[in-house]
């Protein structure tokens, strides 16, 4: 598999590894990763990153993840790229909103590897 | 006072889900099924969901033993929605390192503010599981971003709650506390 540059948003810190960690695991490898702690420091790694692959959360402080999904699509960045929110958000209407606003994969926290590797690896094959 | 705050954030949240998540919210109540949001099983699968899922560990259900003086480590997120309240996470320093060091594999001296943000989102993830095992619930409660408090000897207080969970819980010889408290169901 050649390298994939992922884009990993979420106002956790410690969330970002995990997420980075459970990709790993699910065998992306090579793998390079650019952290976003808000939806706006995402955009701002957009405009200056080519990225494969985006994981993003919802429910974050000053744009929230599907605003800044709205926004990576208004502004037409990363115009392909798969987008998967990761989120503790699980209801259909939560689902809803995600694909509305653009995502391709939906996984609620808490998540097995796993389930990383079930949704995020055919996204990545098929981009 | 942080109660109120989370508490705000998380109904401008659940605001935020959208005008069909509004329209549905104001067709649904919860008030019917009150027994249903207060089961305490519910509590309990949720921290066996989230301990197993992020630290691979599992957790039994215990008769509460708080020490006293040491210092404490506190997440709050707040519900907001047809059931407002908050989901409190308490544990003491050591044991806050510890979730941390299991959830990151990392190893702390003290309470960071990574283990302070591994502790917020422990919290984050049991308040979504669960009001994720609440029909109505899930999509009609929005959450707040998580708050931490950390020091000594200090307790939380809720003037006349419509219910409250409580649970103590071990893993290990790591001990916490995680409180459901709804002050207002619609």
């Amino acid at each position: 598999m050649s390298e994939v540059r992922t884009l990993i948003v979420d106002d956790s810190s410690v969330m970002r590894k995990i997420v980075e960690r459970a990709l790993r695991q699910a065998g992306l490898d090579p793998l390079t990763v650019f952290e976003a702690g808000s939806g706006s420091e995402g955009i701002d790694v957009l405009k200056t990153r080519s990225v494969d692959l985006i994981l993003s959360d919802i429910n974050m402080p000053s744009m929230d993840g599907l605003e800044f999904l709205r926004q990576i699509r208004a502004q037409n960045l990363a115009p392909g790229v798969p987008v998967v929110m990761i989120t503790t958000e699980s209801s259909e209407e939560h689902v809803r909103q995600a694909i509305l606003a653009g995502a391709q994969g939906y996984i609620r926290k808490p998540f097995t590897a796993e389930q990383v590797k079930e949704r995020v690896l055919p996204l990545v094959h098929a981009a | 006072m942080l109660l109120n705050g989370v508490r705000k954030a998380a109904i401008a949240r659940s605001r935020k889900i959208g005008t069909n998540g509004m329209e549905l919210a104001m067709d649904v109540s919860l008030r019917e099924s009150v027994q249903l949001v207060s089961d305490p099983r519910n509590l309990d699968a949720s921290v066996h969901e989230v301990f197993q899922l992020m630290l691979g560990v599992d957790c039994r259900r215990e008769v509460a033993d708080e020490q006293q003086g040491q210092e404490w480590v506190t997440a709050v997120v707040g519900f907001g929605g047809l059931l407002s309240g908050a989901c409190v996470f308490r544990t003491g320093g050591q044991a806050a390192r510890k979730i941390a060091e299991k959830m990151t594999g990392m190893e702390f001296d003290d309470v960071d503010d990574t283990v302070k943000d591994a502790v917020g989102e422990i919290c984050n993830m049991l308040a979504g599981a669960w009001k994720g095992k609440v029909p109505n619930l899930s999509a009609n409660c929005g959450l707040s971003v998580p708050a931490v408090i950390t020091g000594h000897d200090y307790n939380l207080h809720v003037q006349a709650p419509e219910f409250q969970l409580r649970h103590t819980y071990r893993f290990d010889q790591t001990g916490f506390v995680v409180t459901i408290v709804c002050d207002g169901i619609q």
